[in-house]
């Protein structure tokens, strides 16, 4: 197609860039956010907010499951489903809850939940209706109100095209080292490419790992084939293979009481005396076909499954357990959803995953910047800009200053939805996508530097808005935060500031409508380290 | 750098001439069979390589599966850049058909389709 490899390269990496940015950036920005989901959950149920974290939370555990159990037994002794999560480094509630019947034309029966706080076994006040961090994690990959699968399949197609897009980028990247080092300000689309450049490079392993992992997590959608040629009956019988703890026993009518639980942690715990567990699950209680399965944590292990154990409920028999001994090419692929998701990540490293993010943010987005900048200073004075160009900068704005603000108004909206609200849920993502939409119809009217200005202007309002709606909202703020060393709550309010800040300081430094435009384009750079809002 | 590119791009801009308009006609199609030959030409190559990989591996079914579904991303980048650095498409759609093709054919030998 063109003369030489290079620059069809060069071609290739524009191209499949700038196709799918938008998407990606929205990939990339949910993506980098659910980092901290179980944080945002917390946040999103002020209810939760006075539970201390125990001081001897695992050996508490066995107790708690006992404690758990018999409050099942009263409650829904005969639910198809009950699970219990324990409390977590990173979530000091402790949950239990069980499945009701399901109603017909349910695709799934309905959870009834319960809240405990761990320290008494006191039933903590129902929290609001929230998806909280999860619905960030979803919309990174089952995007939102289409098809799940459809939607998979775009985001598996868009993230193969961020991989063309990186593995081009290094090909056409001849002097990778020496850009590194050069900045060069104010020189408008060359500045543009030197921030591309820099956000690209020093995330470099970061961006390939996730972009890669990331597909990994979605591949048995994508190729289903050596699975389906090996195995005569598919997906279904090589996930039965790997996975045999989770084979759900028949739903059976025939009565029988369950094994008392203490035998089954006893036997775990001969196992592995220091045993963490996360999460116990029990099918079919109080039936003949009764299992429970027992998940213990992964700890610091690049593994994404722990040791899992699935008991008979009837005789407490040892029935299945996975992730005590991987094969390799099992350890292979199952590092690699890990590396993805990031749960082994303690704190420090959380926050290098979630940078990493941000300059991945920032990577897609001075790219689509840039190419709609160079095709600006191509044009001559008389000559119009093409549709394509204008279609470029209005997604470029709808979407860079549309998210954070959007982002905002979730948590915004998470304060202030009356708490009795049918469907509060969906109320709240509701909320995201109309303030996105409000971005978009800004971006419609206009892309003028002058627009940029507004929308950053509103930005920052919105990112400031947050702590301060949850301090009138809620018993805690900011300052309380920090003195009673809650990190999770301290820190989103904080992120929300800085993020409030610099869209402050880029509303500033963009220049008004009436000034010349000149030296002033560099300045925008400083967009790419909001994206974190 | 990327200035070439979209020098390349700017130029083939549907301009008034109509000469330059069917230029950048045929431009437009030429770019667009070239992502179709790599996005399904590519995924079918990459599909039944991985599925012959996993058929002639010797290591255990669960293994061999989780590990050549895990390549399978990597192969199918590679295709996918070769296509755009190959000259001509003609070159492209047969040397993908003739390796799909013999691929399938061995995978059908040995799993005894025929």
């Amino acid at each position: 197609m063109k003369e030489s490899f290079f620059r069809s390269m060069t071609w290739l990496h524009t191209w499949v860039g700038l196709l799918v940015c938008w998407l990606l950036f929205l990939i990339f920005f949910a993506g980098t956010i659910s980092f901290f989901k179980d944080e945002i959950t917390i946040w999103a149920k002020p209810e939760t907010h006075h539970v201390q974290h125990q001081a001897q939370r695992v050996q508490s555990q066995a107790e708690q499951i006992n404690y758990v159990f018999a409050q099942l037994q009263q409650q829904a002794p005969n639910s198809l489903s009950w699970r219990i999560n324990l409390p977590e480094p990173r979530n000091p509630v402790l949950s239990y809850g069980y499945a009701e019947p399901k109603q017909p034309g349910q695709r799934r029966a309905p959870f009834n939940y319960t809240h405990l706080d761990p320290n008494t076994l006191e039933q903590l006040p129902e929290p609001r209706e929230t998806k909280g961090g999860n619905f960030f994690y979803r919309l990174h990959f089952d995007l939102h109100y289409i098809d799940v699968f459809t939607a998979r399949i775009i985001v598996c197609l868009a993230s193969l095209f961020m991989l063309i897009a990186l593995i081009t980028g290094i090909v056409i990247h001849k002097r990778i080292f020496k850009d590194m080092f050069s900045f060069r300000t104010n020189k408008g689309s060359r500045s543009w490419l030197d921030a591309h450049n820099v956000s690209s490079v020093l995330a470099l392993p970061f961006h390939i790992m996730i972009t890669y992992t990331g597909i990994i997590t979605l591949i048995f959608m994508l190729f289903p084939y050596p699975a389906e040629t090996v195995y005569e009956n598919g997906l279904r019988q090589m996930f039965e293979e790997a996975l045999p703890i989770n084979k759900r026993a028949k739903p059976s009518e025939e009565q029988r009481p369950m094994v008392a639980i203490k035998d089954v942690l006893d036997q775990i715990y001969t196992k592995s005396p220091n045993a963490d567990i996360s999460y116990v699950f029990v099918r079919n209680a109080n039936t003949a076909t009764s299992q429970i399965v027992v998940y213990l944590a992964t700890g610091k292990e690049v593994v994404d499954n722990g040791p899992r154990y699935l008991f008979d409920g009837v005789t407490g028999e040892l029935e299945a357990s996975s992730g005590e001994d991987w094969s390799a090419s099992a350890q292979f692929y199952d590092s690699m959803t890990a590396l993805h998701s990031g749960r082994l990540a303690e704190p420090l490293l959380r926050w290098l995953y979630f940078f990493c993010g941000v300059a991945g943010c920032a990577m897609i987005a001075t790219g689509c910047i840039m190419w709609a900048k160079r095709l600006r200073e191509r044009l001559k004075a008389e000559q119009k800009p093409s549709f394509g160009l204008k279609l470029v900068e209005t997604l470029n704005l709808a979407t860079l200053m549309g998210l954070p603000i959007a982002t905002a108004a979730f948590f915004i909206a998470n304060r202030l939805l009356p708490l009795g609200l049918a469907g509060r849920a969906d109320k709240e993502i509701l909320v995201f996508f109309l303030a996105w939409l409000a971005m978009l119809v800004v971006a419609v009217s206009g892309r003028e530097k002058h627009h940029w200005r507004y929308c950053a202007w509103l930005n920052a309002a919105a990112c400031l808005l947050v702590p301060v709606v949850n301090a009138l909202t809620t018993d805690g703020n900011w300052i309380t935060y920090l003195l009673t060393h809650q990190w999770a709550l301290f820190g989103i309010d904080s992120a929300f500031i800085c993020a409030g800040l610099l869209f402050l300081l880029q509303s500033k430094k963009i220049p008004s409508y009436k000034t010349v435009e000149n030296n002033t384009k560099s300045n925008k750079n400083r967009l790419l380290k909001e994206q974190q809002g | 750098m990327h200035s070439q590119s979209l020098d390349a791009v700017t130029t083939n801009r549907p301009k008034n001439t109509a000469k330059k308009r069917s230029v950048s006609l045929s431009y437009r199609v030429a770019v667009f069979m070239r992502f179709v030959a790599a996005i399904i030409g590519g995924y079918a190559f990459t599909s039944v390589l991985i599925s012959l990989l996993a058929v002639l591996l010797p290591l255990n079914k669960l293994d061999s599966v989780l590990l050549t579904t895990t390549l399978s991303v990597f192969f199918y980048c590679c295709v996918f850049i070769w296509v755009f650095a190959v000259k001509s498409l003609k070159i492209v759609w047969i040397t993908i058909l003739l390796t799909s093709g013999g691929q399938l054919l061995a995978l059908s030998l040995i799993k005894g389709w025929l």
